[in-house]
């Protein structure tokens, strides 16, 4: 049995196809707790930040959280943490489903990938069975139909399969990894990264549970946990009903809605591609949840078509609809789907296609260079389908599409109509509109991401408290204590969800139960404050400097409509705080002394 | 010209409805515009916006022309003809 604080490491070294196991326990643990934050320090550890992303030299890790396969509630997630090819910066994408909890069960709770595979594989674990398979008759296979195959191979209905797909072949730099075919691991590339690995998938079928973990202390704030999370307005009401789909209509109405590659903040056909109208359209089918959630956001939906799958979510809504200009919710859900059986980040695909849009109706991209696919306009419903398709395979004009938008703006000429920072894509709210929501952008260790630090919950949606959205004074100490609580609950293999209901106190509380170890809520903050401090020195030695800490020069211009026109992005005016409080040099820096104070070196 | 009120998630879905309108003879407060809404909805809305000391719920946003009224003058914040009240009871995602 394996004690959830003494994690059992695979490391898996695919050039030689050598497998071995390390324990890690002690110290380690209780200064990065697991998942994000133990991966990080990993990777920090053991490779060169400034190794090429796509090279045998980088390294993929797997990695449960302290609390996954636990009956802690949401407890099922597991992260992949790399060097990133879309950012250069570190990357670590996030999934629920069931994969994780699984891993977990098996005894293995970090795999180590190193090197490059000379043909394509896969890896089984099967009980106390760890073998490298040879993965040919599958590469080039999509996710659903990659899925079915390797649980057919297992010969076990119940094996769990995380995969990529012929995106993440292609190195298409931000396909995602993909679990139970719908959950991803999403943002920053790390499906190229295992493409470029020669790595196909992970399947993994437990024969016994093996965590070990005090599980009368735990049970008790379990259920005193379930119970709030249950009778919260969100959590309990809110996400099950409506997912994450019910942010269009309120972000829309606060004129924070990313409209055509961010030209506009307002989106009139919003009533068209909504979360109502996904309900009212007769899309939905049903809610599902992953393993261990008693919120269950997930949306089980059907098109008039036939085709059924999960989602949209609402970022990826967005993506592919307001930020492309569609209106077309049929054609957004036909998206998704394929971004999801070939294994693509949702936001950056929609979101690449909209600044295609732009630098084509500008006239930065020729006609030709579309070789007879539709028109890149804003609105086309058929652009959004057929280019989400080209840029998986690579095929045609999809090549310069599957770089992301900052590539390609900028092979064009005007990388300024790449809305993204550190060349990813931001999502779906405009930070001309939401002051602290645009610092934590410019901060995010991984670029341009709205799960590092969700202002917005503040900001526009009054949890857990209402702050003015336009008021600079205290974001910063905002930003860094959302920062460093979300480094924590990723750490901890729980969904960031559950922190519309619960709070730090009930973090140190479920991973004390569990643990016995004996967390503060400050020890556990700073545990927090040391992810963050960590991911930042890897981007710095990487090379991307603080120079990097900004927006695109479109938010230094007045929004063009909306409640909020007239009104720009005023992040510079707070980063210098944001350095002090975060006890940064005034250059961005992290000084050698504070490295020392927080263990990170 | 009238006051529109859109209901936005769980209230467009359980009361099927996308909104009212309003004819105002005068400008009123958004408390008024709650007790004028329990009247046309079985007082729904007291019950979903509001806590028994009849602040607003924690979560429940109410926007009047896409601004927070927690911003303005909360429920004593005044509407006339030409404005929109948004609602929506506490949502989250991303």
């Amino acid at each position: 049995m394996g004690k959830i604080y003494e994690y059992k490491v695979l490391r898996v070294d695919l050039t030689n196809e050598e497998i071995k196991t390390e324990k890690i326990s002690g110290e380690l643990v209780k200064n990065y707790l697991g998942g994000r934050g133990l991966a990080s320090k990993i990777l920090y550890d053991e490779i060169d930040p400034k190794v090429d992303p796509l090279s045998p030299e980088n390294k993929l890790i797997y990695a449960t959280g302290l609390l996954t396969g636990t009956a802690a509630s949401t407890g099922g997630r597991y992260m992949v943490v790399t060097k990133g090819p879309l950012t250069g910066t570190i990357a670590s994408s996030n999934s629920g489903g069931f994969f994780g909890a699984e891993l977990r069960f098996s005894g293995n709770d970090i795999i180590i990938f190193e090197g490059k595979a000379s043909h394509p594989v896969y890896l089984s674990i099967m009980g106390d069975k760890v073998e490298l398979k040879d993965a040919s008759e599958i590469w080039g296979k999509p996710v659903y139909e990659t899925t079915d195959l390797l649980i057919e191979a297992a010969g076990n209905k119940n094996a769990r399969v995380s995969c990529i797909g012929p995106a993440g072949e292609k190195l298409v730099k931000f396909a995602s990894i993909m679990n139970e075919k719908d959950r991803a691991a999403g943002r920053t590339g790390v499906g190229a990264v295992m493409g470029s690995k020669n790595l196909k998938a992970v399947v993994v079928k437990a024969d016994e549970k093996q965590v070990e973990y005090f599980k009368d202390e735990m049970m008790k704030v379990v259920k005193k946990q379930t119970k709030i999370l249950k009778e919260d307005g969100v959590t309990g009401e809110g996400l099950p009903a409506l997912g994450t789909k019910v942010l269009d209509n309120i972000i829309n109405s606060t004129g924070a809605y990313p409209t055509k590659n961010f030209q506009f903040a307002i989106f009139e056909d919003v009533d068209e591609v909504s979360g109502e109208a996904l309900v009212e359209k007769g899309y939905l089918q049903s809610n599902t949840g992953c393993y261990g959630c008693p919120i269950r956001c997930a949306r089980k939906t059907k098109l008039p078509n036939g085709r059924s799958g999960e989602g949209p979510e609402y970022e990826t809504g967005w993506a592919f609809g307001a930020d492309c200009g569609v209106n077309d919710l049929n054609a957004i859900s036909e998206a998704n789907f394929i971004c999801n059986d070939l294994g693509l980040d949702t936001i950056t695909a929609g979101a690449t296609i909209a600044c295609a849009m732009e630098l084509y109706e500008k006239g930065y991209i020729d006609k030709d260079e579309l070789e007879n696919g539709p028109e890149l306009k804003f609105g086309s419903s058929e652009s959004i389908i057929y280019y989400t398709e080209k840029m998986a395979y690579r095929e045609g004009f999809g090549d310069q599409l599957a770089e992301g938008s900052y590539r390609l703006a900028d092979s064009k000429g005007h990388p300024e109509l790449s809305m993204s920072v550190k060349k990813q894509e931001l999502p779906a709210y405009d930070p001309r509109g939401v002051q602290g929501h645009g610092l934590n952008y410019v901060t995010s260790n991984r670029g341009g991401c709205h799960v590092r630090g969700y202002m917005i919950s503040p900001e526009v949606l009054g949890v857990p408290e209402k702050l003015d959205p336009q008021e600079l004074e205290g974001k910063p100490k905002w930003v860094m204590t959302f920062q460093d609580l979300t480094a924590i609950i990723d750490s901890i293999g729980m969904c960031l969800f559950t922190s519309f209901a619960l709070g730090l106190d009930d973090y140190r509380e479920i991973v004390n139960a569990g643990t016995q170890f004996e967390y503060s809520s400050e020890s556990l903050l700073e545990t927090g404050e040391r992810i963050y401090n960590l991911e930042r020195q890897f981007n710095l030695e990487a090379g991307i400097l603080p120079e990097e800490d900004k927006l695109p020069a479109r938010f230094d211009e007045p929004l063009p409509d909306g409640p909020q026109k007239g009104i720009s992005t005023k992040y510079r005016e707070i980063l210098p705080e944001y350095y002090e409080i975060r006890g940064w040099q005034e250059d961005g820096w992290i000084s050698e002394q504070k490295l020392k104070d927080m263990k990170i070196k | 010209m009238t006051l529109k009120v859109k209901f936005y998630s769980l209230f467009r879905i359980n009361l099927k409805s996308a909104g009212t309108e309003y004819k105002l003879n005068s400008k009123i407060t958004i408390a008024e515009l709650i007790k004028k809404l329990d009247q046309d909805y079985d007082n729904y809305f007291t019950q979903k916006l509001l806590e028994e000391d009849r602040s607003i719920s924690p979560g429940a946003i109410i926007l009047v022309n896409g601004k927070n009224i927690i911003h303005l003058d909360k429920l004593e914040t005044e509407i006339t003809n030409k404005d929109t009240v948004t609602l929506f009871p506490p949502s989250a995602g991303g």
